[in-house]
């Protein structure tokens, strides 16, 4: 276990984008809230118990977002670099099996970077909390201290990450077989047989399956994983409210869709390993 | 049993045959060259013996299946495939650290004492090192750690002259003793020539000759005929010809030194000389 370690490590200096990103993101906040024109919107009651779930729900979704999208072009790239690069000869010349390596790669992808995204967010909240309340001191208060909000929105990433984690697992396990196969522009070929086999499927059999199941994953995941959702309206306020019970745990660990996929993902992560196992540089 | 034993090792690549029945034993305590001409299936031969290839036939190193077990494998082999494969990003320092963190027998000392020697310095970038001291870290690397077995590939390609004797004088001094064995690649004889004890010509995925330097002198003599005696130096079969100032060098295998002493000087082809005379003789 020791060398997962390492491993992730690894991975961490050669991706120094998943705490430059973060951390850039922070810094563009701090720098609005400290030299931002403060003003208040009068619609939003700032009164209500929400303001402050509001608030942190909003950080939260802002950094997880954009850490996702970096998550997918690193699934795409993590499989690939070495190869083109050659250094993929002396990562196989270590005792670290190839199923050590890709898990690797795929536990950063679903665990660390969502986690480092979270990590961001809580401290970049707080202390953008901090210099709002004492700009404005006399328009919102403490408004945006809640300690109870903040702890529930702590469990409510938690959950984001365990539940992303399983629900995208297809699209990582994708990621990670054109990352470990093509030669070159893996983010082209992680697209062009989806499309090819879309647009076969729509002119020959004249049915739209294969689009529905993609687009059903890649954007359904918050009307799995949350009450509410399933109107396809999912907005903060409703995350605000009632953190907790808006979590759909029972309702998104019996869905048959979330197994098939985790089964379809893991697959997907094998075939990725038994590709990576027989490719060396390009 | 041979360190490393390959019997009938075969590879296609589609309709291209890279290993064509290769049969190789390889005995420990040796550095054994492996030498052959650009596409000859040295670098694919070595990849089926560090286990990053599928292959057919029977292979065994240090007793392992190297594609089904090259994790283990690893333990006890390593390589260097071909110069320069440290990714630019990689510090030096996070070089050592990560496999001291990874390889249980990797002495972290010596990997430093080697690179405070070569005067490189562990905050660095690889993209900031010269090739030849991105070459003298990967070696310093790899020799710090406890293997049987050490396979080069092509270890000086496009290095100059100085880095290529520091990196040779490096393996010779400060690397190689009894309990190890090296295998290199190179198509470059004349560079690895002083080092190996034992020599494998490969040529279009075939072995052509398979020696021992020890038994150089006792199978091979070469030996400068003038035109008159040519005729007869030729009915003893010479394998090889060529000309050279005047006379013609005629290159035999199996024949007694007693038999050839009237056509001329004697003298023990090198294994460069070998080289071209077998794959041009083979050719022809």
């Amino acid at each position: 276990m020791n060398h997962y370690v390492w491993l992730i490590r690894r991975e961490f200096w050669e991706r120094r984008a998943i705490w430059v990103i973060p951390a850039t993101i922070s810094a563009a906040l701090i720098l609005v809230a400290l030299f931002g024109r403060m003003q208040i919107i009068n619609d939003v009651p700032l009164e209500s118990p929400y303001v402050g779930k509001v608030y942190l729900g909003l950080t939260g979704a802002l950094f997880i977002t954009i850490m996702m999208l970096y998550s997918t072009l690193y699934l795409l790239d993590c499989l690939y670099d070495d190869r083109r690069d050659r250094s993929v000869l002396f990562w196989k010349s270590l005792p670290i099996s190839d199923t050590d390596t890709v898990l690797s790669k795929l536990l950063v992808a679903l665990f660390a970077i969502p986690l480092v995204s979270f990590v961001a967010a809580d401290i970049t909240s707080l202390i953008v909390a901090f210099i709002v309340s004492v700009r404005a001191r006399s328009m919102i208060g403490g408004a945006l201290w809640e300690g109870g909000a903040w702890l529930q929105i702590q469990g409510l990433w938690m959950y984001v990450i365990v539940t992303a984690a399983v629900w995208y697992l297809p699209v990582a396990g994708w990621c990670l077989i054109v990352s470990a196969w093509v030669k070159r522009a893996p983010m082209l070929w992680s697209i062009l047989p989806l499309l090819v086999a879309h647009l076969i499927e729509r002119f020959f059999i004249g049915t739209h399956y294969l689009a529905g199941v993609v687009g059903g994953r890649i954007d359904g995941y918050a009307a799995a994983a949350f009450n509410g959702g399933s109107r396809g309206s999912w907005n903060a306020n409703d995350v605000a409210t009632t953190a907790w019970q808006f979590m759909d745990i029972s309702g998104f660990f019996t869905n048959p869709a979330t197994w098939i996929g985790a089964a379809v993902g893991a697959a997907m992560v094998a075939a990725a390993i038994q590709i990576r196992m027989r490719r060396a540089e390009i | 049993m041979a360190l490393i034993e390959a019997r009938n090792l075969c590879k296609k690549y589609g309709s291209h045959v890279a290993l064509d029945k290769v049969n190789v034993s390889i005995e420990a305590g040796r550095i054994v060259g492996l030498i052959g001409p650009n596409g000859a299936g040295k670098t694919t031969a070595l990849r089926a013996m560090l286990g990053l290839t599928t292959y057919e036939g029977e292979l065994r190193v240090l007793g392992r299946e190297p594609f089904r077990e090259r994790t283990a494998l690893m333990n006890d082999a390593c390589f260097i495939a071909d110069v320069a494969v440290l990714p630019s990003w990689l510090r030096v320092d996070q070089a050592i650290d990560y496999v001291a963190g990874v390889h249980p027998r990797f002495r972290r000392d010596r990997a430093s004492g080697f690179l405070a020697k070569a005067q490189i310095t562990g905050k660095r970038r690889m993209r900031e090192l010269s090739k030849g001291m991105k070459t003298q870290v990967h070696l310093a690397l790899t020799m710090a750690i406890d293997a049987k077995l050490l396979v080069l590939d092509e270890p000086t390609l496009g290095l100059d002259i100085l880095a290529r004797r520091s990196f040779y004088d490096a393996l010779v001094n400060d690397y190689m003793d009894e309990t190890r064995t090296i295998v290199i690649t190179t198509h470059q004889v004349e560079e690895v020539e002083n080092l190996l004890t034992d020599a494998i010509f490969i040529d279009k995925g075939r072995i052509v000759l398979d020696l021992s330097l020890e038994d150089v002198a006792q199978r091979f003599c070469a030996v400068a005929v003038a035109p008159e005696k040519l005729a007869a130096a030729r009915a003893l079969k010479p394998f090889y010809e060529r000309h050279a100032l005047g006379k013609t060098v005629l290159y035999f295998e199996a024949v007694t030194r007693e038999q050839l002493n009237e056509f001329g000087e004697l003298h023990t082809p090198s294994i460069a000389d070998l080289f071209v005379a077998k794959l041009s003789g083979d050719a022809s």
